[in-house]
Parts: C-alpha cells; structure tokens; sequence
C-alpha cells in the first residue's frame, strides 16, 4: 500500500497485533464491547480458516525445516472509512479473527489509537507477560541439573 | 496510513462464485464464439463482472499477472485476494489483463508454451466495447458444431491476422476470453477464423 512497506506504523502495529492474537476471544468481545457503537464492518475478506506451516531452526543454527503445520484463521475488514484492519489468529475462531481485525482497524486511526492502546493492549500486554512468566517459573521449578560424579579416579 | 484507493472486496459467496466462475470459463473454451454470462458486479472495482470474476477464480500465487494499465489499483486488488503478483513483462505472465484491446502487444510478444509444455502459454483476458457490433467473424473448429459467427468490437485491425498465426502455431499459441461487462467468449488456440465481409 506504502512504497516503504516497513515504516514508522509497522513495529507499534506488530506489537498489537501480536497481543491480540495472544488474548482470548472473551476478552476481545468485552473490549470491542467497551468501544460501541461502532460504524458499520464492510467485510473484504471474510474470516476463513487455513493452515500456515510453520518453520524452526535447531539450537539457532542450521537449516530451518518444517515443524509442522498449524491451523490460523484471517480476516480483514473496514470499520467505516477506516484505515485495513486485519486480524490472524491460530486456531479456527472465526469470530476472534474478525474481532482482532475490528481492533486493528480502529487502532490504526490516530484519534482512538491511544486510548485502546491504554484501556485494550496495555492490559491484556500485561496479563500476557504475567502468566508467562508464571509459567517460566512453574517450569523452573521442575529443573534438573544433571552432573556426573567421575568414576575411578583414585 | 496513506490509502488513497480503498481496496474493494471479492467474491460475496468465495466457494460457489468461484466454482460457477470457473465453469463458466472452461464452458466458455470448450463452445468457441458462445457468449456466458458470469458474475454480478463488485462493487467499487473498476473491471468489468465478468473480468473481476476471472481474475478472482483463476489467479493464484503461482501466476503472475501482466497488466495492461500498469500500477492500477486493481493490481492491488488482485494481489490481495488471489496472491497473483504482477508480471514485469508480457512473456512472464500466465494470465494478461488487456482492457484497450486496439493497443494491445502482438500476440506472440505473450508466452506461447514450448512443443513439449504447450500448456505454459498466456492466457489473455481482453475487455472489449461489445461482443456484437464488430465485424462479423466466422469461427470453425473444435466445440463449434458447423460454424459460429461473432461479431468483437474494439479489435485493432491486424488482429485476426495474429490469430491466424496463433492458430497454426498449434499447439503453441495463447488462449483469450473476451469480456463485455457481465459477458465472456471463449476463443481457444484450436478455432480457426474467417472473416465475412459484408454481413
């Protein structure tokens, strides 16, 4: 759309995008829900589900190879003269997807930008960062260090 | 976000519009000269029913696309509901978007296949003013039972004569469809023409 495909709006629409993804379809209703009444949705591409094949590499080196594949659901849509809002979602939530893009669409007008980042993304980030870590921590607690006591060595 | 040409939407119905689309096309390459009506308009695109439900149900990301007017926004159109990139020249692309058919390349400049890999030939989709106030043209071959008389407007004047040449080529040579708004006519590599004068 853009000459420059990664301009100033890419790394801040990155992030978002990658939060909403990451949060449940309640939460994105209850969201969408605090923002009404909005515009009418002229869908362009309806949300459908496929697969993307997903690719990873050994330790950070070596080649990348195919993982396996995952299913994702996509959407893009305008919320009245608004900017393209899309929304990628792993799984086969159609409604999530649609939700995602409506958040996206909405986000990337400069007027309400900053307060659904505020009231929206911002929470949900930091939900996001605690469970992980929460998590990592569970995890760590199962750690085992393996260590070899040396054999015959008198 | 700059957006001066909003991107306008696909097929309402994806699954059924592309299956009619797409049997309406191989209808119209297998009854030579026969006129099918295919698709509603999409609203705000700038081609024609008939060619934006072409493009819609045959592109892909795997063939590149040459337009005839270049950079359009119907070039981002297609890219972003069918992945069918842009070809840089004629004789790169599977499909060629034709919609001034009196200034239209040669016929041969577009890929004509190979005598093993015919099937790597263009297929041009070429919007014309009618399908029934030009020249009358008779049509003979395969799918047409004794003859079939069409009458294109907006052709350049040496066109029958390229396809003259395109048809001994077989079984090289490029397919067409010619759309008129909501209309497609099929014009395969097979079907020898005649010109009628004076009918």
């Amino acid at each position: 759309m853009t000459d420059n495909p990664i301009n100033a709006q890419t790394a801040p629409r990155q992030r978002w995008l990658s939060v909403l993804a990451r949060a449940t379809r309640a939460e994105l209703e209850q969201a969408v829900a605090t923002l009404a009444p909005l515009e009418p949705i002229e869908h362009l591409r309806s949300a459908e589900s496929g697969m993307v094949m997903l690719r990873a590499r050994v330790g950070g080196t070596g080649d990348a190879f195919n993982l396996g594949e995952a299913s994702l659901t996509r959407c893009a849509l305008r919320v009245g003269a608004s900017a393209l809002g899309v929304g990628y979602a792993l799984g086969r939530d159609r409604r999530k997807a649609e939700l995602i893009a409506v958040l996206d669409a909405l986000l990337q007008d400069s007027a309400r930008q900053t307060l659904i980042l505020n009231t929206v993304v911002a929470p949900l980030a930091n939900q996001q960062a605690l469970k992980r870590d929460a998590v990592g921590r569970s995890a760590a607690t199962s750690k085992v260090e393996f260590f070899t006591f040396v054999r015959g060595a008198t | 976000m700059t957006n001066p040409q909003p991107l306008c939407a696909g097929f309402t119905d994806p699954v059924h519009d592309a299956q009619r689309a797409f049997r309406r096309a191989l209808d119209g390459l297998a009854h030579p000269g026969r006129p099918y009506v295919l698709g509603s308009a999409i609203v705000g695109l700038k081609l024609g029913p008939a060619m934006g439900h072409l493009l819609l149900a045959l592109t892909d990301d795997d063939t590149p696309v040459w337009w005839q007017k270049n950079g359009s926004s119907e070039c981002e159109w297609l890219r972003f509901h069918t992945g069918g990139r842009p070809a840089p020249h004629p004789r790169d692309a599977s499909f060629a978007v034709l919609t001034d058919a009196e200034a239209m390349p040669l016929l041969s400049t577009f890929a004509l296949g190979s005598p093993e890999a015919p099937e790597k030939s263009a297929t041009l989709l070429i919007e014309v003013p009618s399908l029934e106030a030009g020249a009358a043209i008779e049509l003979r071959g395969p799918g047409i039972q004794e003859s079939q008389t069409v009458r294109i407007a907006g052709l350049a004047d040496g066109f029958w004569a390229q396809w003259q040449d395109n048809h001994a080529a077989f079984p090289q040579g490029v397919d067409i469809i010619f759309t008129c708004a909501d209309k497609a006519l099929g014009l395969p590599r097979t079907t020898r023409v005649r010109r009628l004068e004076g009918l």
